[in-house]
């Protein structure tokens, strides 16, 4: 479209030749209505701008300013330099609540793409119902994450919720949910998974809506399996709804909070404490601000250097797609 | 009327500018600097309640502005879960409401951090003197009173008599004299896990969601400290620590309590409770209306925490404060005044279930409005506090023990972490709070 315009410009400028004064007032017009266009430009993204300045980038250059001070719980007192961070490095919870959120990470994401995908394929299909379903399964994004989460609780509290008493009813022991680490984890997990499946299966959908029928109709003919249809067109034809997925799953795990606040507090004993929740009980139990701060910048620096690196990993991807 | 493009775009700007700044507006809370919503008749009040709590509330506000003509309290409503971490941005933020409700064992992170109004100039020695001793010392900071105590609760156990009744133990305590000791709750606790099916517990305790200072009732039964005399360092680490710390691990390893119970648990003591899991639970006095609203299926009553070398119990309670920068001190301060009048008092108690502060109303009977049948057991139970347990809970350092004490305890009960180097955790944390 740009292509067609000049094209076009650069004919009517050959045939007919202009004199100084009607070359500087086209020059002058041009001027200004490129000075109008990136006005109208910067009219656009200016309330974006401003909202991302003062609700992103100055809290977050603030809470770096914070971080290098000593906090009293009602304001910084004094400059500290690193220290902050040097108590980072050795502060076993720190580091226990840095493998939880890596651990936690390294098996939501995958699965929840996998799960997302799967789904995605099947209400992609002629399935009975498949409006109804669609539906069902991104509510849970829809509501609250407290909200959630809560549900949560009523499913899988150990002496009160659901599954232990439809396990014990089958005629087996509940499991410990809040009292055993592992169990907890899993709790937490599986309510994450319901939370999150939905929406990646409608990123997922919008990507397998995009794919021609044609090209499955050319592999059938060439003998593809259901299976090799899947593997070999589907999932390299969503790639870029993966990588799409595959950071926002990513942020959203290293970002986790309300689910393990209101499901398990972080326990038992520190089993289920991540990076933000750690936080959280610095800045607001403990009134550590300054500390709390510190780790919110290393929350921030990973979810930084990890989106860099699959950004330039998938630019060609990216760009393609 | 023709309307242009350039027309509809600034009307779309003005009105996003208009929603982001009504959405800055969302986050400025009951501020007392602003100058606009009433000034200097105006007080704005934040605080947390149950129903019960609320309605006394809004009595005695109302009660206040009839007799302060053209004065507004505006009463602003909060769960417990956040009212501090809300508070604290208020402060940081100037935006603070000018009185709001603190706990005993939090007052003394606003008032140590010069957060709140100093009352001296209003509430004299006399004055002082009408709150018990106990309940005066716990808004002090420094001498000087930050607050007033508005009410106070404490513990006790309730119990299903079904439960008990099945399991053979009908000897329960009548009386503070012939509570239980510690043996002979454990010997009951032990009868009842005999008794019952593997997935109703003996009791549960109401250590949860920023309840782990009520474990130090264990430690002051059983004749310990947690700091030392002069509240310069922790005590912890002796025969007592010791004692009370196995005494309730035990809980946990032996199967006397649920095990999604511990101090990190999600789920409140008496909800387990009026869910029909366990048979006895320690509650304080303020959930008596809900688990009368709440239970149906069961009957229950009260009696007296277990003893050790002597009775102990839990500071419950708030006081109200007002913040440093309230618009109008004075008028702050009257209604502080105004709120712990015996009338006042005794209406807002009697509706809530709770135990008055003021000397003149403790003997008397207030008109408890749920289960007045059991009342008697939490005032009783009242008295077994000292002022040596009320210095050491309402010290500053609290603040800051509070979560390494969550911690240690939650890592006895729940990850088998031995009672001395439990200890030693909790007396470090101690000693670098007062250090």
């Amino acid at each position: 479209m740009a292509a067609d315009t000049s094209t076009r410009e650069e004919t009517a400028r050959d045939v007919t030749p202009s004199l100084p004064a009607t070359t500087y007032t086209t020059r002058a017009g041009r001027t200004s209505r490129t000075g109008r266009s990136t006005l109208a430009s910067y009219g656009f993204l200016g309330p974006n701008l401003i909202l991302l300045g003062v609700f992103l980038f100055l809290p977050l250059g603030w809470a770096l300013l914070i971080s290098f001070q000593e906090s009293s719980g009602f304001g910084a007192t004094g400059w500290v330099g690193l220290d902050n961070y040097q108590r980072l490095v050795s502060d076993p919870t720190f580091w226990q609540s840095s493998l939880n959120t890596a651990v936690f990470t390294l098996i939501t994401v995958p699965l929840s793409l996998a799960l997302g995908l799967g789904l995605a394929v099947l209400m992609n299909s002629v399935l009975p119902g498949r409006k109804l379903f669609r539906t069902l399964i991104y509510l849970p994004m829809v509501i609250s994450g407290v909200a959630t989460a809560l549900m949560g609780v009523l499913l899988f509290d150990e002496s009160t919720g659901i599954i232990n008493k439809l396990l014990r009813e089958s005629g087996f022991p509940g499991l410990p949910w809040q009292s055993q680490g592992t169990a907890a984890f899993v709790s937490i997990i599986l309510v994450t998974l319901w939370i999150r499946v939905g929406f990646n299966m409608v990123i997922y959908l919008a990507g397998l809506q995009g794919i021609s029928p044609e090209l499955y109709e050319a592999a059938k003919l060439d003998g593809a399996t259901s299976w090799q249809q899947f593997r070999f067109l589907t999932v390299p034809l969503v790639g870029p709804s993966t990588f799409f997925l595959l950071i926002m799953d990513v942020i959203y795990s290293f970002q986790v909070f309300d689910t393990i606040f209101v499901m398990t507090a972080g326990g038992p004993g520190r089993s289920t404490s991540v990076l933000v929740t750690y936080a959280y009980e610095n800045g607001f139990v403990t009134r550590d601000q300054s500390y709390a701060a510190a780790i919110g910048i290393v929350i921030f620096l990973i979810t930084l250097i990890f989106t860099a690196i699959q950004w330039r990993g998938n630019r060609s991807r990216d760009t393609a797609g | 009327m023709t309307i242009s493009r350039r027309q509809i775009l600034g009307g779309a700007g003005l009105l996003a500018a208009t929603a982001a700044l009504n959405g800055c507006a969302g986050f400025s809370g009951g501020g007392n600097n602003d100058g606009g919503d009433g000034g200097e008749n105006t007080l704005s009040f934040t605080t947390w309640g149950s129903p019960a709590e609320e309605e006394g509330f809004r009595r005695g506000i109302e009660a206040f502005e009839a007799a302060n003509s053209g004065v507004r309290v505006e009463l602003d409503l909060v769960p417990y879960e956040q009212i501090f971490t809300n508070i604290d941005a208020q402060l940081q933020a100037n935006t603070a409401p000018d009185l709001f409700r603190v706990d005993y064992g939090t007052i003394g992170a606003y008032s140590s951090q010069d957060q709140l109004l100093d009352l001296s100039s209003y509430f004299d020695a006399a004055a002082g003197e009408e709150f018990l001793p106990a309940m005066w010392q716990a808004i002090q900071f420094d001498g000087k009173p930050f607050g007033v105590p508005h009410q106070t609760d404490t513990s006790a156990i309730v119990y299903r008599t079904d439960l008990l009744g099945d399991a053979g133990i009908t000897d329960i305590p009548d009386s503070l004299d012939s509570a239980w000791t510690w043996d002979e709750f454990r010997a009951v606790a032990e009868q009842l896990r005999a008794s019952l099916p593997d997935e109703l517990y003996p009791f549960v305790y109401n250590w949860q969601l920023g309840g782990s200072p009520r474990w130090l009732s264990w430690l002051f039964q059983a004749g310990g400290r947690l700091f030392n005399e002069d509240l310069s360092g922790s005590a912890i680490e002796s025969d007592a620590g010791t004692k009370a710390l196995a005494f309730t691990q035990a809980f946990f390893t032996d199967d006397l309590v649920p095990p999604n119970s511990s101090v990190k648990s999600s789920t409140y003591a008496d909800d387990a409770f009026s869910a029909g899991t366990t048979a006895m639970a320690f509650v304080g006095n303020f959930v008596l209306p809900s688990l009368d609203a709440d239970i149906t299926d069961f009957e229950w009553s009260a009696t007296y925490l277990p003893q050790d070398e002597r009775g102990a119990s839990d500071l419950g309670g708030n006081a109200l404060v007002a913040t440093k920068n309230a618009r109008n001190p004075e008028l702050a301060a009257e209604f502080l005044r105004f709120m712990t009048q015996p009338e006042q008092m005794s209406d807002f108690c009697a509706r809530a279930m709770e135990l008055p502060t003021l000397k003149s109303l403790v003997g008397t009977d207030l008109d408890y409005q749920t289960r007045p049948d059991i009342a008697g057991i939490f005032v009783d139970q009242a008295t077994t506090l000292q002022p040596s347990d009320v210095e050491q809970l309402t010290s500053p350092a609290m603040a800051s023990i509070n979560p390494a004490l969550s911690d240690q305890l939650e890592a006895a009960f729940t990850q088998g972490q031995p009672v001395e180097e439990t200890l030693a955790n909790i007396a470090a944390a101690v000693d670098q709070a007062t250090g």
